[in-house]
């Protein structure tokens, strides 16, 4: 009886294992995280989790007093949830790369070590129930003790692409930023790629492994222009990837609470961001952010060529170099006081990004009358702000799903606004996360901010339902709530029409509630 | 039992083309029962051994999933190394490579090169004949030494002095095999801006009057089993008004050259005919031709004028062997026997007999 106990035990265990180790690749593996979101699971995913995790934790002590009768509805209760967390997932499904398999095998032997020092001290049950409560924290555990393998074997990786870089020494652009990194790196390929070959990161890989990676495999000998995105969790990361990549031109495009949950305050990301100045002789700075203005002024102090850039009118006192208007459809690109281009597109394109781009192609060494040329045709990545007609309703579909910062919402917003002037309009989203302290403001600001502008608002999922729909009543709306991304499509296919539009604004993997 | 070997690929302009012509000179062996090893040079110049039964798509995103590393190694006991088990090497055995690698370091002598000195047999030009091939600059220079008929051609840069002859120009990369980077200006200063700005004018431009009037007539030659020549040619134009045959026209949505639009063979007078033939010859010498290349040439109903060679043109112009029919795979089993048969490099030490050697005295002398 003991040993059916001990057994259902460690089953539960292995398969709350495999949701946390998914969870942690999710999560770039970064210890803390399976931990972080068994909470979130557990506890803030609705009453029936809530219900199943109490049932757990009462089951587990009979198994620790060595009763197995009640300890066998714990292990069930552990094994069937999170309700909503599935084993090998559907938008981000648990892969078996050389580095699960390490992390995996790392945790398996930390379970067998509580199970094993249990059963020597005659308590086998009472472990195998406390090891399987403990599987986040044990992968977390996992995680920690894995990183320095992990990065001695990324540093081969990164030690080829230093030296293919080294041989053909194009000149880098390196970009950071809260947001707007992937697509001031799309705009500023497309603006240098008439003059010069150019090779820029793909999709948003932006980390050391995803940057080495990068240049293993798609950089051509010969190439001339490099442009980088680089991301970062904490300070020294981009200072690491400067010390191999080199940057000439170096870009902060903005700062804003994105990743706060990791690096605590916007002055932290500042300072970690500002780091992709220290080794280039030209910056690029978006000074409407009084914090970068600084850092600009600094960098002019120290004999660097700085560009300035603006989409106007913002900060009275200092003059930008390339400033790009906002004006209704068109956008009006400044430079040096000279309007050089008209954009003239209704895609909701960050006057901000095509100012650092611009900058950044001149800072390259691109002609103006060329990068002028080329401006018209800037492209739109994939999932930020395009639009495009929904065959079945007739209704226009805004497709924001790759965003995940309050500025970008608000623009999308109003982005929604210009698509259905008369029509109904509807925002589907579960909301913004690793906000921090500032999530649950900011999630029902901006439901405040779509309702006052007459749209109404489906929350999917249910991580950030309670601000959401705390921000729809406040302003005297009411919420649809749904459960997942998919009925929220199925919501919008039976409510919508021609002359209606649809902002899908963020998406979450389902490794979120 | 060592099989042929298909390269294709390349960190060129033309990569993708040459995927495509790879990947049908692999299944046209297959067919004739020569399994061939694929061997794909990726955009950032890697090589790897991957399934000969993909499909172009498979390539779009990079290397495809499955491709195995592989490295070319010279010098003794060189040629394509593969990873075995227990981190040992294991050698790609190959019997010759098929080079099907168009434009760049593929068509430029770079590869041929590298090959010689691995010791691996390979299809096509040698390092010689591929680099006048591809230097458009230097070919019309010995067509016209030779006393063959063709445009006067001139070097481009930003502040070149205007050339001897008059505009409208047609500007070109100067190294370069397909139409990529090409177009027409109407003035001298405008041709300069284009090699200022343009980014495929970069490594070197030449500029030649531009012959509104003049249609493209095209011929393969084949050094081996003996010289023969294939039906002669005539490209159509799909995009309406355009005033040079574009990349669209030859390679986007088919499979690649073979399936353009075109008249063959071409509606032209027999002693024009007899012309193109007369040149081509003359040029395989002058390019010492080896496997099958390409020869295009300007026509506008009196003058026939050489344009250009194409040491390893796309779908390696399987489609102009039509008379009489030439299969596919009977011509790749004719450029693999030519590359096993006749040697690519030859290298000769004849003369350093070391006379010089004895007489030389002490090096610090001859620097004093």
């Amino acid at each position: 009886m003991n040993a059916a106990a001990t057994a259902a035990w460690l089953v539960a265990g292995g398969l709350a294992g495999l949701r946390w180790l998914r969870v942690a690749q999710a999560e770039h593996y970064l210890p803390g995280a399976a931990t972080r979101f068994s909470y979130r699971w557990w506890w803030g995913s609705g009453p029936e989790n809530r219900l199943f995790v109490i049932a757990a934790k009462i089951g587990a002590v009979p198994a620790y007093l060595d009763y197995p009768v009640g300890a066998l509805t714990g292990a069930a209760a552990l094994a069937a949830g999170p309700i909503g967390l599935g084993l090998k997932g559907r938008t981000s499904r648990l892969a078996w790369t050389r580095r699960m398999r390490t992390l995996a095998a790392v945790w398996v032997a930390l379970e067998a070590a509580v199970v094993g020092v249990g059963a020597v001290a005659g308590w086998t049950l009472g472990a195998a129930a406390l090891a399987a409560l403990l599987a986040p924290v044990l992968v977390d555990v996992a995680c920690w003790m894995t990183a320095p393998l992990e990065r001695r074997l990324a540093g081969k990786w990164v030690t080829q692409a230093a030296d293919k870089l080294a041989r053909a020494h194009p000149t880098v652009v390196a970009i950071t930023g809260s947001y707007g990194k992937t697509t001031t790196k799309a705009y500023v390929a497309h603006l240098v790629a008439p003059s010069r070959s150019v090779v820029a990161t793909p999709r948003s890989f932006n980390n050391r492994a995803g940057l080495a990676r990068s240049v293993n495999e798609h950089f051509a000998p010969g190439t001339e222009v490099f442009v980088a995105e680089m991301g970062t969790y904490g300070p020294g990361e981009i200072a690491e990837m400067c010390a191999w990549v080199a940057p000439a031109v170096a870009v902060i495009t903005a700062i804003g609470p994105v990743h706060l949950e990791r690096m605590g305050s916007e002055d932290r990301i500042v300072t970690a961001k500002a780091e992709i100045l220290e080794t280039a002789g030209t910056v690029v700075l978006n000074v409407d952010d009084p914090r970068l203005a600084a850092l600009a002024d600094t960098a002019a102090a120290q004999g660097k060529k700085v560009y300035r850039c603006s989409a106007g009118g913002v900060v009275a006192d200092v003059v930008a170099d390339v400033v790009v208007l906002d004006e209704g459809a068109q956008r009006v690109v400044v430079v040096a006081g000279e309007r050089v281009a008209v954009i003239d597109r209704d895609d909701a394109m960050a006057p901000t990004n095509i100012a650092c781009a611009v900058a950044a192609a001149l800072g390259v060494g691109i002609d103006l009358d060329v990068i002028a040329r080329a401006l018209p045709t800037l492209p739109t990545p994939d999932h930020r702000l395009a639009a495009r007609p929904h065959q079945a309703t007739g209704a226009t579909l805004l497709d924001d799903t790759f965003n995940s910062n309050p500025a970008g919402a608000a623009r999308a917003l109003s982005a929604l606004a210009q698509a259905a002037p008369e029509g109904r309009k509807v925002v589907v989203t579960p909301g913004m996360v690793e906000l921090g302290h500032r999530q649950h403001e900011e999630n029902a600001a901006f439901a405040m901010a779509a309702v006052r502008m007459g749209a109404e608002v489906v929350v999917v999922g249910r991580t950030n339902r309670r601000a959401l729909v705390d921000g729809v009543t406040r302003a005297g709306g009411r919420a649809v709530l749904v459960d997942d991304r998919d009925a929220g499509v199925r919501w919008v296919g039976q409510h919508v029409g021609p002359g209606d539009a649809v902002l899908f604004e963020n998406d979450l993997p389902d490794t979120y509630p | 039992m060592p099989q042929p070997a298909v390269a294709f690929g390349g960190p060129s302009p033309e990569h993708d083309v040459s995927v495509l012509t790879g990947l049908q000179a692999v299944r046209a062996l297959a067919a004739i029962g020569r399994p061939a090893t694929a061997l794909y040079w990726s955009r950032s110049a890697d090589w790897f051994e991957v399934d000969p039964d993909l499909e172009a798509g498979d390539f779009v995103e990079g290397p495809p999933k499955g491709a195995s590393s592989v490295r070319l190694v010279t010098g003794p006991g060189g040629g394509f190394v593969g990873s075995g088990r227990l981190g040992r090497e294991r050698p790609v055995e190959i019997e010759a490579v098929v080079n099907c690698c168009h434009g760049g370091p593929g068509e430029d002598g770079t590869l041929q090169a590298a090959l010689d000195l691995a010791g691996v047999a390979y299809t096509g030009p040698n390092v010689a004949g591929a680099a006048i091939g591809l230097d458009k600059l230097a070919f019309a220079g010995a067509v016209a030494a030779a006393g063959l008929p063709t445009l006067p051609r001139a070097a481009l840069s930003a502040d070149a002095s205007p050339p001897g002859f008059a505009g409208p120009y047609i500007v070109k990369p100067r190294f370069g095999g397909s139409s990529i980077g090409i177009e027409v200006v109407q003035d001298w200063p405008t041709a300069q801006a284009l090699a200022r700005t343009s980014v495929h004018l970069r490594r070197g431009a030449m500029a030649e009057p531009y012959r509104a009037d003049a249609d493209d007539l095209n011929v393969a030659i084949r050094s081996h089993p003996s010289l023969e020549l294939s039906a002669i040619e005539r490209p159509l134009r799909t995009t309406g008004g355009a005033p040079i045959l574009g990349y669209a026209d030859k390679y986007v949505g088919g499979e690649g050259m073979a399936s353009a639009p075109r008249q063959l063979p071409a509606d032209i007078p027999d002693d024009v005919a007899a012309e193109v033939r007369r040149i081509a010859s003359a040029v395989a010498d002058l390019a010492s031709l080896r496997g099958v290349a390409r020869l295009d040439f300007l026509y506008d109903g009196t003058e026939l004028l050489v344009n250009e060679l194409n040491t390893i043109p796309g779908s390696l112009a399987r489609y102009l062997w039509v008379d009489p029919p030439l299969p596919f795979g009977r011509l790749l089993t004719d450029l693999l026997d030519e590359a096993t048969s006749r040697p690519s490099a030859h290298y000769s030490s004849a003369g350093a007999d070391g006379s010089a050697l004895r007489s030389a005295g002490s090096i610090a002398s001859k620097l004093g």
